[in-house]
C-alpha cells in the first residue's frame, strides 16, 4: 500500500509531533539543563555522585550477568527437550514478572533480613545471625532481586532466538564430529547473539536506571535514588538535571556498547530454512530433570512473593522461621487506609488512559512501518523503540523539567494540581515499544493480500481497516493493551517522581509510602502488594491465553 | 573405502505409523548410491538415521562390518550435506569448511591444507574469506560439499543438495558432484525425489515408497525393468495396458484389449496370470506392419517440447502417449503402432 492520501501524510505528521512532544522534548529538556560542563564536572568530582554512578553501573553489570546465568539454561532445556509439563513450566517461569521488584523487595527483606527467615534458621541451628542486608549486602540484594524479576525478558528472547535457529545448524556440527560443548560454544552461542543482544541490553539499561528496588532496600547510593531525592529542590538545585543527563548518556552508551560487544548479530539472525523443532523427547527418569529444573527456578524466583503473601497474612513474623498467627487485618487496613482506595482509582484512571494512548499510537506506528513502508517509516519505527534505551527516570524528569520551563506544559501537565495527563502520557510512552511489537507481530502474520482483496472488491481504506485488518489483529491489540494497562498499573519510576501529592498517588507510590510508615506500615504495604500481584497475574494470564506461545514476540526487540 | 550395510532398519515417529518398514540394503564401497522416492517416503529419515541424527527403532547399521548403530553423530565419520546447506552465517567460508577439522583438533597446517584442497575441489578457493550470506545459492551448495569433504568422511551423505538451485546450475552440479565422489573414491548416499538427477548420476538406485523399499538396481534396471507400477511411474512416463498371459507354442504372450504382445523377458509369469504391460512412450513407434506387438490407435493431437514431440493417442479405452523426434510431423487420424519385444515390460497387475 503506497502512501497516497493527505490523510496518510497527516498521520505520519501526527506521529512525528507525538514523538517530538512526548519523547524528544523531555530528553532535550533534560539534556539542555543537565549538560552543563560545570555541573557535569561536579558530578565526577563529587565522591557521593561518583559512587552513585559506580554503584548503578555495578548493579547493571552484575544483574545482567545473573540474568544470563539464570535465563540461559532453562531456555536451552525448553528448546532442546520435550518433557512433562513443558508448557506449564514455560508459563510458570515467567511468574516473577507479575510484580515489580520493588514490591518483591518487601518479601525479600522478610527472607534475608537480620530477623528474617534465613537468620531464623541459622539461629535455630545455634549459629550466629548474619546481616545479609547490611553494608554491601544491600548491593547484592538489589542485584538478585532485579535479576529474579528481569530474567523472564531474556528467557523469552532466548527461546525465540533458539526457535529461529535451524536445527540443521547443530546437526551439521555434530555430523562433522563436534561434541556437545564444542557445538554450544561454536554454533549455538554465536547464533544466539541476536537474542542475547535484544534481551541483555534491555536488562542492562533497566537495571542501571531502576529506582524502586534500591529505594526499597534503602540502598541510597545509586544515581536514580540520588535523582529522586533531589526532586524536592528542583527549582533551586539543577544538580538532578545533570545527574539525569549523565544517566541518559550512560544508558545510551551501555546500550551501544552491549550491541557492539555482542557483535552486530545481523548475520546470525534468523537461520531457519526448514520447519522443524530440535526438541527431542527424554525417556525414563531423565525426562523429569528439565521439569525439576523449571520448578526449582520458579520456586526460587517467586520466593520473595511467597514471603510477601505470608507477611501480608501474618500478625507477626519476627525472629521466627515461619510467620506467627494468621490474620486478614492487614488486608482490611490496606483497603481502609486513606491513600489506598484513591490510589487504586488513580492508577485505573492513569492506566486506562495510557492504554488508549499506547494502543492508538502503537497501531498507527505499526501500520506505517509494516504496511506503508514509506519515507520516514524507519525513523518512526526507531523512535518507537527509543523508550527502551531512554530510562523511565529520564523521561519522568524530562516531563517535570518541561513543566518548569514551558508555560503550556504547566497548563496541560500540572504535576502538583493535576498530573493525570502527565502520568498517562509518561506511562504510555514507556510501554509503547511493547504495544508496537505486539501489533506489528499481528500485522506481519496477516497476509497483506487479505487487505488487498478487500480493496480490490471496492472497500475503502478505512472500511478495510475496520472490517478486515482490525478483526484479524484483534488478539494482538488486546494483548498490547493488556500489557500497557497492567505494566502502567505497576509503573514505579514515573509514579514516584511525577505523583507529588497524596491525592494523586498511584498504587506503586502508595505501596512505597505505606512501607515507610513505622509499625504495621510494611505489612499493610505487603497486603496491598498481594492485591496488586493478583491483579497483574489475572491480566498476564489473559494475555497468555490469548496469544499462547507467541507472547514472546512482545518482548523481542 | 567403506561399504554400508543396513539390516532390518525400521523407524516410526508415531506408534502404528511407520516411516520406514524393516528392510536390508547394502551400498558397496565407492558407490554413488541414490535413495529415490516421493516426499514423505522415508528417504531423508533413512539418511538421518545413517548420520546418527535419528535413532532407528530396530535394526543395525554397519560401516565395513563395524556396527555404528549406537554411535553418536560426531563419532560416525558420515559427513552430510544438508538440504538447507546448514552453513553457519557467523563464520567465513574457510571457518565453515575448517569446522570439522578443528573439532577433531587437527593442527593449523593440516587444517589449512585440507580446507584449501576441499575448496579447490569445489572451485571456491577464492572465496575462503567471504561470509556465507554473501555467496550465491550455488556457491553455498559447494561450500556445504567442501565442508563435508574436508573431514575425509568414511561415508558422504547428501540430502537433496540441489533442490534449492535453478535448473542450469543443477545440471552443472550433477556433473561436479559425481566427479568429486568418483575422484575421491567416496561411498556416497544421495537422497532425492528428482528422477532425472538419480538416473543421470547414480551407480545404483533404491526406490522407496511409504517407507517400503520397492526396488534396488542400476539406473537402467530400475527404469527399464521396474519392479512394479509405482517404480515404473516414478522413474518415468509410461503407458499401461492390462492383459492376461497366454502360452502359445511354448512362448508366453500377453493378450490385451488392443492386441497381443510378446515380451522378450516374461520373468516368472505363467499362463493365466493377470498382468499389466508397461510401454514407455519413447519405445513406441509408428509402423505400417501388422501382427504381434503392433496395434491400432487414433492420434488425437500432439505437443512440441523442444527436444521431442509428444503425441496423444487413443487405443480402445486406453489413452497413450508416444514420444517422437522433434522434427516429426503428423496429422490426427488412424495409425498403427509397434513396440519391440525387449521394450515390453510385464508387471504384476495391482488391484
Amino acid at each position: 500500500m503506497k502512501l497516497r492520501s493527505a490523510g496518510s501524510a497527516l498521520l505520519i505528521a501526527v506521529l512525528l509531533v507525538f514523538f517530538s512532544l512526548f519523547l524528544i522534548l523531555p530528553v532535550y529538556t533534560v539534556a539542555k539543563d543537565g549538560l552543563d560542563p560545570a555541573l557535569l564536572a561536579e558530578i565526577f568530582n563529587n565522591f557521593l555522585y561518583r559512587e552513585g554512578l559506580i554503584n548503578s553501573l555495578g548493579i547493571a553489570i552484575v544483574t545482567t550477568f545473573l540474568v544470563t546465568l539464570i535465563a540461559l539454561p532453562p531456555a536451552l532445556l525448553y528448546d532442546r527437550f520435550e518433557f512433562p509439563g513443558k508448557n506449564w513450566s514455560h508459563l510458570a517461569i515467567m511468574a516473577p514478572m507479575i510484580l515489580p521488584p520493588f514490591v518483591g523487595a518487601l518479601g525479600f527483606q522478610q527472607i534475608l533480613g537480620y530477623y528474617g527467615v534465613l537468620n531464623g534458621i541459622l539461629a535455630s541451628l545455634g549459629l550466629e545471625r548474619i546481616d545479609f542486608l547490611g553494608g554491601e549486602g544491600k548491593f547484592f540484594a538489589v542485584c538478585i532481586m532485579e535479576a529474579l524479576h528481569l530474567y523472564p525478558i531474556l528467557y523469552l528472547n532466548l527461546v525465540t532466538a533458539l526457535g529461529n535457529i535451524d536445527p540443521a545448524m547443530n546437526e551439521a556440527a555434530a555430523n562433522l564430529g563436534a561434541g556437545r560443548w564444542y557445538r554450544f560454544r561454536k554454533v549455538t552461542l554465536p547464533l544466539l547473539k541476536p537474542g542475547l543482544l535484544a534481551g541483555g541490553s534491555i536488562v542492562l539499561v533497566w537495571s542501571f536506571t531502576e529506582l524502586g528496588t534500591p529505594l526499597m532496600f534503602g540502598y541510597t547510593r545509586t544515581t536514580p535514588v540520588q535523582i529522586f531525592n533531589g526532586i524536592t529542590e528542583l527549582e533551586s538545585n539543577p544538580m538532578p538535571y545533570a545527574l539525569v543527563a549523565v544517566m541518559l548518556i550512560f544508558s545510551a552508551g551501555l546500550y551501544a556498547v552491549s550491541r557492539m560487544a555482542l557483535g552486530g548479530g545481523a548475520s546470525a539472525a534468523q537461520t531457519k530454512g526448514v520447519a522443524g523443532s530440535a526438541a527431542s523427547p527424554l525417556s525414563g527418569w531423565k525426562k523429569w530433570i528439565p521439569t525439576g529444573a523449571f520448578a526449582l527456578l520458579t520456586g526460587v524466583a517467586i520466593l520473595p512473593h511467597i514471603a510477601l503473601i505470608f507477611a501480608a497474612f501474618s500478625k507477626s513474623w519476627y525472629q521466627t522461621i515461619l510467620p506467627q498467627h494468621a490474620t486478614l487485618l492487614h488486608f482490611e487496613n490496606a483497603l481502609s487506609h486513606k491513600v489506598v482506595v484513591p490510589s487504586i482509582i488513580n492508577s485505573l484512571q492513569y492506566s486506562v488512559l495510557a492504554m488508549f494512548f499506547a494502543v492508538a499510537a502503537g497501531l498507527a506506528i505499526s501500520i506505517v512501518t509494516t504496511r506503508w513502508r514509506c519515507k520516514g517509516s524507519r525513523l518512526i519505527d526507531l523512535a518507537s523503540m527509543l523508550p527502551l534505551a531512554v530510562p523511565g527516570i529520564v523521561i519522568a524528569f524530562g516531563y517535570l523539567g518541561m513543566t518548569v520551563h514551558y508555560r503550556w506544559a504547566r497548563l496541560v501537565f500540572d504535576p502538583i494540581n493535576n498530573p493525570v495527563w502527565l502520568l498517562a502520557a509518561a506511562y504510555a510512552i514507556r510501554r509503547l515499544p511493547y504495544v508496537v511489537r505486539a501489533v506489528t507481530a499481528g500485522l506481519e502474520q496477516t497476509p497483506v493480500d487479505l487487505e488487498n482483496a478487500a480493496r480490490n472488491l471496492g472497500a475503502g481504506a478505512w472500511s478495510t481497516m475496520r472490517k478486515i485488518t482490525l478483526p484479524l489483529i484483534a488478539a494482538n491489540l488486546i494483548v498490547g493493551g493488556l500489557f500497557a494497562f497492567s505494566f502502567s498499573m505497576m509503573e514505579v519510576s514515573d509514579s514516584l517522581i511525577l505523583a507529588q501529592k497524596a491525592e494523586f498517588y498511584p498504587i506503586t507510590k502508595a505501596i512505597y509510602e505505606l512501607s515507610q510508615i513505622l509499625g504495621a506500615g510494611p505489612r499493610i504495604a505487603c497486603a496491598f502488594g498481594v492485591w496488586a500481584m493478583l491483579f497483574l497475574a489475572a491480566t498476564l494470564a489473559s494475555a497468555g491465553l490469548i496469544l499462547g506461545r507467541k507472547i514472546g514476540a512482545v518482548f523481542k526487540f | 573405502m567403506t561399504n554400508v550395510r543396513l539390516e532390518q532398519i525400521a523407524k516410526s515417529y508415531q506408534a502404528g505409523k511407520p516411516v520406514l518398514k524393516p528392510f536390508d540394503l547394502t551400498v558397496e564401497a565407492g558407490e554413488l548410491f541414490f535413495l529415490l522416492g516421493p516426499s514423505g517416503c522415508g528417504k531423508s529419515t533413512l539418511l538421518r538415521i545413517l548420520a546418527g541424527l535419528l535413532k532407528p527403532d530396530s535394526g543395525k547399521i554397519l560401516f565395513n562390518d563395524t556396527d555404528v548403530t549406537d554411535f553418536a553423530p560426531e563419532k560416525r565419520q558420515a559427513a552430510m550435506v544438508f538440504q538447507s546447506y546448514a552453513l553457519w552465517p557467523h563464520l567465513t567460508v574457510f571457518e565453515n569448511v575448517a569446522f570439522g577439522l578443528r573439532a577433531a583438533r587437527a593442527s593449523g597446517k593440516v587444517i589449512k591444507e585440507e580446507v584449501t584442497r576441499a575448496l579447490e575441489i569445489v572451485h571456491l578457493a577464492d572465496c575462503a574469506d567471504r561470509k556465507v550470506p554473501s555467496l550465491s545459492g550455488g556457491q553455498q551448495q559447494r561450500v556445504a560439499l567442501a565442508r563435508a569433504l574436508a573431514v575425509q568422511p568414511k561415508v558422504l551423505l547428501l540430502d537433496e543438495p540441489l533442490s534449492n538451485l535453478d535448473a542450469r546450475l543443477r545440471d552443472e552440479m550433477r556433473v561436479e558432484i559425481r566427479r568429486i565422489v568418483k575422484e575421491r573414491k567416496l561411498t556416497a548416499l544421495y537422497v532425492t525425489h528428482d528422477r532425472r538427477e538419480a538416473l543421470s548420476m547414480a551407480d545404483r538406485i533404491a526406490v522407496l515408497n511409504q517407507g517400503i523399499l520397492q526396488q534396488t538396481g542400476s539406473p537402467e534396471e530400475v527404469y527399464g525393468r521396474p519392479a512394479n507400477r509405482f517404480v515404473a511411474t516414478f522413474l518415468g512416463d509410461g503407458n499401461f495396458l492390462d492383459g492376461i498371459c497366454k502360452t502359445e507354442k511354448g512362448v508366453l504372450k500377453v493378450t490385451t484389449s488392443v492386441g497381443t504382445f510378446q515380451p522378450a523377458d516374461a520373468g516368472s509369469f505363467m499362463d493365466g496370470d493377470k498382468v499389466t504391460l508397461l510401454l514407455r512412450p519413447e519405445c513406441i513407434r509408428f509402423t505400417d506392419a501388422a501382427g504381434d506387438n503392433t496395434f491400432a490407435a487414433q492420434l488425437k493431437n500432439g505437443v512440441f517440447l523442444g527436444d521431442h514431440r509428444e503425441w496423444f493417442c487413443q487405443a480402445g479405452d486406453n489413452a497413450l502417449t508416444i514420444n517422437e523426434s522433434a522434427a516429426s510431423r503428423r496429422d490426427s487420424g488412424e495409425y498403427r503402432l509397434a513396440v519391440a519385444p525387449e521394450h515390453v515390460v510385464v508387471l504384476k497387475q495391482e488391484c
